[in-house]
């Protein structure tokens, strides 16, 4: 009888009878079926390692891609909010800066120890475009202007120097003060008027004084009230940049400045 | 059979690969529906192939599936299903055509066994069982092209 069967059909059969077997054991014992997965993974682990690699690889690639594009999604954005504000600043009457002013990196080379909060010396000069006057910033703030330039260095005239004086604006009200420093590392917004109250936080920045100083460079945050004399209360502010510690600095260039000498 | 070992690994690493977007062809299917009909028909030499096919299966549900042995038992009946047909097929209809037939019906077969385990019916589980056999069709050309290459080969 089991010699007509044909052996093909024996095997086939056998071998689906084991694999029904061994999903109802895979089903009903699932503890020892986990164990030999884990066990063919791990077997596998390091023939595969260079497609989990490539793999890896490809994702972080993706990855760079995704931000990327996030990234110029976001320019995109902020070039038309810009175009945006420089509309509407042409509607209210103010000028715009024609100029399309750039930032020249510069490294602090000098800082005299009793000259520590007046200023520093920068290894860019007038070969590299800087003019006097120029404001100079650290991580998005101004932190001085140029005082005196060298063909390759210049000197910068920091805000927190009692010789520093500038014309700004606490941006919330459009309060015009005077920005001076007391040589000690404090900065104070002067000749505020005592019949406005300014808050911890507020934002100031430069003022519109002339050609040479664009208007809406950041300043600081005011801290809060000093001492009022004369019926004038100063207020002090807080520079976003670390003064205690400056190692480069940005001096900005208007247009058709630097590169040239 | 060398090869077959050798396509189940590749298979396997195409899956590491694709790990989470689609599902891989069974090339090994497809390998051992080739490895069937190549060769003669001798009753060990099948059987063999269908043993191996079975190993073959159940080691890739213990790597990727959550039900061993479904493999095993498709690849085991699969290969059954074309010995029976070739066999029974005289010498002159044995072409690249029932080739393709077979081995096609058998990969399809294998699939849609798969996504009914799967006991799901979201659009992702039928997207990822169709991208899997339409990509099966290059590999499916690409294995009746070997087959033609060793059918002419045998001819010289």
């Amino acid at each position: 009888m089991t010699g007509k069967l044909n052996p093909v059909l024996v095997n086939a059969l056998i071998a689906a009878f084991c694999g029904l077997m061994l999903m109802w054991f895979s089903h009903t014992f699932q503890y020892p079926a986990r164990t030999a997965a884990d066990t063919i993974n791990s077997m596998l682990y390091y023939p595969e390692l260079p497609a989990r690699e490539l793999r890896f690889l490809v994702q972080a690639a993706d990855n760079w891609m995704t931000e990327r594009k996030n990234l110029q999604e976001r320019t995109l954005v902020l070039e038309q909010e810009n175009i945006a504000l420089r509309t509407a600043l042409q509607r209210s009457g103010v000028n715009p800066p024609q100029s399309s002013p750039r930032l020249l990196g510069a490294s602090v080379t000098l800082r005299y120890p009793d000259a520590w909060w007046k200023e520093i010396r920068v290894d860019k000069g007038s070969s590299q475009g800087v003019l006097a006057g120029a404001p100079v910033l650290s991580d998005g703030f101004m932190i001085g202007r140029v005082s005196r330039i060298g063909e390759d260095y210049a000197w910068i005239e920091l805000v927190t120097s009692s010789t520093f004086l500038l014309a700004a604006v606490v941006v919330d009200t459009w309060d015009l003060g005077v920005i001076n420093g007391d040589d000690i590392g404090n900065i104070w917004l002067m000749y505020m008027p005592p019949e406005e109250e300014f808050s911890e936080g507020m934002l100031v920045s430069t003022a519109l004084v002339g050609d040479y100083l664009p208007p809406g460079i950041p300043l600081g945050l005011i801290v809060g009230p000093g001492e009022t004399r004369d019926g004038l209360t100063p207020f002090r502010v807080a520079s976003g940049a670390r003064l205690a510690q400056l190692y480069n600095v940005q001096i900005l260039l208007s247009s058709g400045e630097g590169g040239s000498s | 059979m060398i090869s077959l070992a050798v396509v189940w690994m590749l298979q396997d690493l195409a899956q590491v690969l694709s790990m989470g977007v689609l599902l891989i062809p069974d090339f090994f299917l497809l390998t051992a529906a080739y490895g069937i009909v190549s060769g003669p028909l001798g009753k060990e030499r099948i059987s063999i192939w269908i043993w191996l096919s079975f190993a073959g299966g159940v080691l890739w549900d213990f790597r990727w599936t959550a039900a061993p042995g479904l493999s095993g038992l498709v690849n085991s009946l699969s290969v059954l299903a074309i010995y029976a047909v070739w066999a029974r097929t005289p010498v002159t209809g044995r072409g690249v055509w029932l080739f393709a037939l077979l081995a096609g019906m058998a990969h399809l077969t294998s699939g849609m066994v798969h996504y009914i385990a799967w006991a799901t019916t979201t659009q992702t589980a039928m997207r990822m069982f169709l991208a899997q056999q339409l990509l099966g069709i290059p590999a499916l050309a690409l294995m009746c092209a070997v087959y033609l290459v060793r059918l002419r080969g045998s001819d010289v």
